[in-house]
């Protein structure tokens, strides 16, 4: 069983830092701090002896105090768009590497300001600069307790939390959490949707089967989703999202609809938290 | 009881046209049951030029008598039949075959006014026309329906299935004909099938045999007339018919049950028609055979 | 499509399918003048005999004679009258086929052929009267609905539709035991109507219409459709599926198989991507094949299963232990949803997330 300290840096390091990528598209600062740039960006952490925790080999191995491996996620940039890949790159021009878990994920919860160790600084200043940028905003926005002032603001960052948060639940399948793995193994083929009413780009959903998850933007085309969790406006998404509203009278009043069994309702609303507290 | 004479000469001059143009149809369609509709044209004139209450301007016409031609592949004879009273433009018997006719080898009660039922499948005819007779009960209507099967026709077990059914329930509105003209495909019908003792079979499924000479008008007569007037047994004519009757080099030849002329053979058989209606009206006036 | 029947649902659970249609029958006998009804000696089986009683001079018993059956009946209709035929769907498919498809069907009459003790539905009799092909050999006669009610409620429903729709019609009914599904009348006046895609429950049975499949109940995982008497089945099936596996099965009562619900399997395809077809008929050519006609022209891609006879004469048995032993029960209607669920239709296997 992985630590708390793996789930929360694995949803760091392959949820939340590929909404950068996003950012880049969408939010004009960042956008325009990346634009014209060109080349590899990597965020890495190597976890220090112990940080991770045993994952299903025999307790007699864990005084194998070998250090685990580098984990990360690079981004190419080519013209100022970002491609995002979920491991280490070759040999990156811009990298951010965390000493220890504890380190990346007090950085990424924003509980500690101590930087990471910085490379290519001299070689790609721009890009570093452009990083930094998407990185603030990246942190601004999920960290936001109020909803943002313009429609636009508001519209994304609801795409990012959907994004954030399919991405996350599977993650936590991925990375064997006991409540989401034991959820993911035992269930058939089924799709569980995030959707505001009007809205398909703002859209996200995970798909499940018998162990396996994967998260993905957008609208499932190709059957009617098992479960979907539907708002009825993008105000009303970030009612819940920023827990400001109760989910029960959200129901009630339906500015949120769950479109199947309530049972599933619950659950992923379960793992929607899981995730916001790992994330947090 | 015989006919007037002028009442026999009008029915003999009707079946001389109706077999030249049954001929011209077949030469238009190309091949057709030749055999089959000259041993049923008399059967069909008597029945619509002096029997059958029909109107051709009005096919459905309530009260109306329904003809069934259950040998249903002889409609080269039955449509001219009808073309001729009005009940659709002869010159659709020019198109007889062609692609997207209307006509064809056996005539399509959905698609030639006229016709009551679309046969060809033998054996089906005696049916409808029992469930038709027995409508009319239902409805309380007095119309009458005559259905006509070839003898060959009489193999099928369906026939006599009707043929039960129709004593049983005493449908003496149904008034059934057998071209008895002795041939089918694969030869004469009692070395294919014997049919004989034919009569004894019908009167065996309870109904009342009247036999009759097919090509004599005074003889039709009085069988239609006394299958008119059953009272508590259907009748059965059974008509004593020679298949091409009219076309001598076809007569009784089993092998013409369906076939074509080209144009000289076309010539011979009318001029044989013209004899044999001069032989016909010859005996219509009285002088000897 | 109104004008409900006036017995209850207590009524139809006493009756059986037999005899609820001989009394559908009888009420529309006693409305219009222009129903007549024939029997080839099976008036008693068949309970057509009913109308026979009521009736006497608007009744035809031709004697064990199913061609001439079919082809006076052909001539009744010729004269305005509405003739019900009824005889064992065997010997209306196909002892009597000639005259079926050519006095009736080619002549688009007003016949309804009430086809009884269809499938296995007369299974100690044996094949000489069983009937697992009239669906595949009926639907393919133009001009003629066929229609496989799934209980007795439905079929007098039929009935009454066939009698207002012009043309021939086939309805194919069993022996006349069937499970109940539909309610005989709405119990609640609230259930009455049916929304789209809600589940239609058993007063949705009501609203029966020639060529509409009756959603009775709604699911996203995988959809059975079912006719006849495998209707039943299929939805405990369901329950039970939704019960112990916690899956979401759609079932839908296709009772009509020509013309067939083609926006009902469109939906089932796009919204399900799983669809099992359940019959008590041959796999070949009957609802599975008319099923699969449509599903196959959606140009999706789906996971598909065919439930029905295995292309074989049965054994001899009784009705509900021939539908065990051939997996058409509720348990094989089950096992069969389980095995399509471990398996895949979509060809993607990659598990990575989307960045």
């Amino acid at each position: 069983m992985a630590t708390d300290a793996e789930y929360a840096s694995s949803i760091f390091l392959y949820s939340a830092l590929p909404l950068l990528k996003t950012l880049a598209e969408e939010k004009a600062a960042v956008r325009n701090a990346f634009a014209g740039k060109n080349g590899t960006i990597q965020v890495s952490v190597r976890p220090k002896p112990g940080e991770t925790g045993e994952t299903g080999e025999p307790e007699g191995q864990s005084s194998e105090k070998t250090a685990p491996e580098k984990i990360g996620t690079h981004f190419m940039v080519k013209d100022g768009k970002l491609s995002c890949f979920t491991r280490l790159a070759g040999s990156p021009d811009i990298e951010l590497e965390f000493p220890s878990l504890k380190a990346f994920n007090g950085f990424f919860a924003g509980k500690s300001m101590k930087l990471p160790r910085i490379r290519g600084a001299l070689k790609a200043p721009g890009l570093l600069v452009a990083t930094f940028t998407g990185l603030l905003a990246m942190s601004a926005a999920l960290g936001a307790k109020e909803a943002p002032k313009t429609a636009e603001e508001r519209a994304l960052l609801v795409k990012l939390f959907f994004y954030l948060l399919s991405s996350g639940i599977s993650r936590l399948n991925k990375t064997g959490h006991p409540a989401v793995s034991k959820w993911a193994s035992v269930s058939p083929d089924r799709v569980y949707a995030f959707s505001v009413d009007g809205r398909p780009d703002l859209g996200a959903y995970i798909r499940v089967k018998a162990g396996n998850t994967r998260a993905a933007r957008g609208v499932y085309e190709r059957s009617k989703p098992f479960f979907t969790m539907s708002f009825d406006s993008v105000d009303s998404a970030l009612g819940i999202l920023l827990e400001k509203d109760d989910m029960i009278e959200a129901t009630v009043s339906r500015r949120i609809s769950m479109l199947g069994a309530p049972e599933y309702g619950a659950m992923l609303g379960e793992y929607m938290k899981l995730v916001g507290a790992y994330a947090k | 009881m015989s006919l007037a004479i002028e009442e026999k000469s009008r029915l003999e001059k009707k079946a001389h046209e109706l077999r030249l143009l049954s001929l011209d149809t077949v030469g238009w369609a190309g091949s057709g049951h030749i055999g089959g509709a000259m041993s049923a044209m008399d059967i069909m004139t008597i029945l619509y030029h002096k029997y059958m209450k029909i109107d051709p301007s009005d096919p459905a016409k309530t009260g109306r008598d329904r003809f069934i031609l259950s040998k249903g592949h002889v409609g080269v004879g039955y449509a001219p039949v009808l073309a001729n009273l009005g009940y659709f433009d002869p010159e659709l018997l020019k198109e007889y075959n062609h692609t997207g006719s209307p006509l064809g080898m056996h005539l399509d009660s959905l698609k030639v006014p006229g016709v009551e039922a679309s046969t060809g499948s033998l054996g089906h005819g005696l049916s409808l026309g029992l469930g038709m007779a027995l409508g009319a009960r239902v409805k309380g209507e007095s119309w009458r329906v005559f259905v006509l099967l070839g003898d060959g026709e009489c193999d099928e077990g369906s026939v006599w299935e009707a043929a039960m059914a129709a004593a049983h329930f005493k449908a003496v509105n149904l008034v059934t004909i057998v071209d008895r003209n002795r041939c089918m495909i694969d030869g004469p019908t009692e070395e294919v099938m014997a049919l004989e003792p034919f009569a004894d079979k019908w009167r065996a499924f309870g109904f009342e045999v009247v036999e009759a000479d097919g090509h004599d008008f005074d003889s039709l007569s009085a069988a239609v007339e006394r299958a008119l007037a059953a009272k508590d047994k259907p009748v059965v004519i059974i008509a004593d018919t020679v298949k091409g009757a009219g076309i001598d080099f076809i007569e009784n030849d089993y092998k013409w049950h369906y076939g074509s002329f080209d144009a000289e053979k076309a010539a011979k058989a009318k001029e044989s028609l013209a004899r044999y209606h001069e032989r016909r009206i010859g005996t219509a006036k009285g002088e000897a055979r | 499509m109104s004008g409900g029947l006036t017995f209850t649902m207590l009524d139809a659970a006493k009756m059986s399918t037999a005899e609820v249609y001989g009394a559908a029958l009888c009420e529309l006998g006693a409305e219009h003048r222009d129903v007549v009804a024939l029997s080839a000696d099976l008036a008693k089986s068949t309970k057509i005999g009913t109308f026979g009683e009521k009736f006497p001079d608007r009744f035809f018993n031709v004697g064990i004679a199913e061609q001439n059956m079919f082809g006076v009946a052909a001539g009744l209709a010729k004269t305005g009258l509405v003739p019900f035929v009824s005889t064992f769907a065997i010997f209306t498919s196909m002892r009597g086929l000639d005259q079926v498809h050519t006095d009736i069907c080619y002549q688009n009459l007003n016949v309804k052929m009430i086809a009884t003790h269809a499938g296995l539905s007369f299974g100690q009799a044996g094949s000489t009267h069983h009937c697992t092909e009239d669906i595949a050999i009926m639907r393919s006669m133009a001009n003629l609905t066929v229609i496989a009610p799934a209980d007795g409620a439905s079929t007098g429903r039929a009935v009454r539709a066939a009698y207002e729709r012009k043309g021939p019609v086939y309805i194919r009914i069993n022996r006349g035991f069937d499970q109940i599904v539909y309610d005989g009348e709405a119990s609640d006046g609230a259930a009455a109507g049916s929304a789209a895609g809600s589940d239609g429950g058993p007063a949705a049975g009501k609203n029966f219409e020639i060529g509409k499949a009756i959603q009775l109940k709604d699911g996203t995982d995988l959809t059975i459709i079912a006719c006849g008497s495998c209707v039943w089945r299929a939805l405990e099936a369901a329950r039970m599926l939704e019960k112990t596996d916690g899956l979401s099965v759609r079932v839908l009562d296709m009772h009509t198989i020509k013309p067939i619900d083609k926006e009902a399997i469109d939906r089932a395809i796009k919204e399900t991507r799983r669809v099992i077809t359940v019959e008590d008929h041959n796999v070949i050519g009957g609802l599975g094949g008319a099923v699969a006609e449509v599903a196959a022209e959606t140009g999706k891609s789906f996971s598909f299963a065919r439930l029905g006879i295995p292309d074989c004469f049965s054994l001899i048995g009784q009705h509900e232990d021939l539908l065990a032993h051939y997996g058409i029960d509720e348990n094989g209607i089950a096992a069969a949803v389980r095995e399509m669920m471990g398996k895949d239709f979509e060809a993607d296997e990659n598990w990575d997330d989307e960045v």
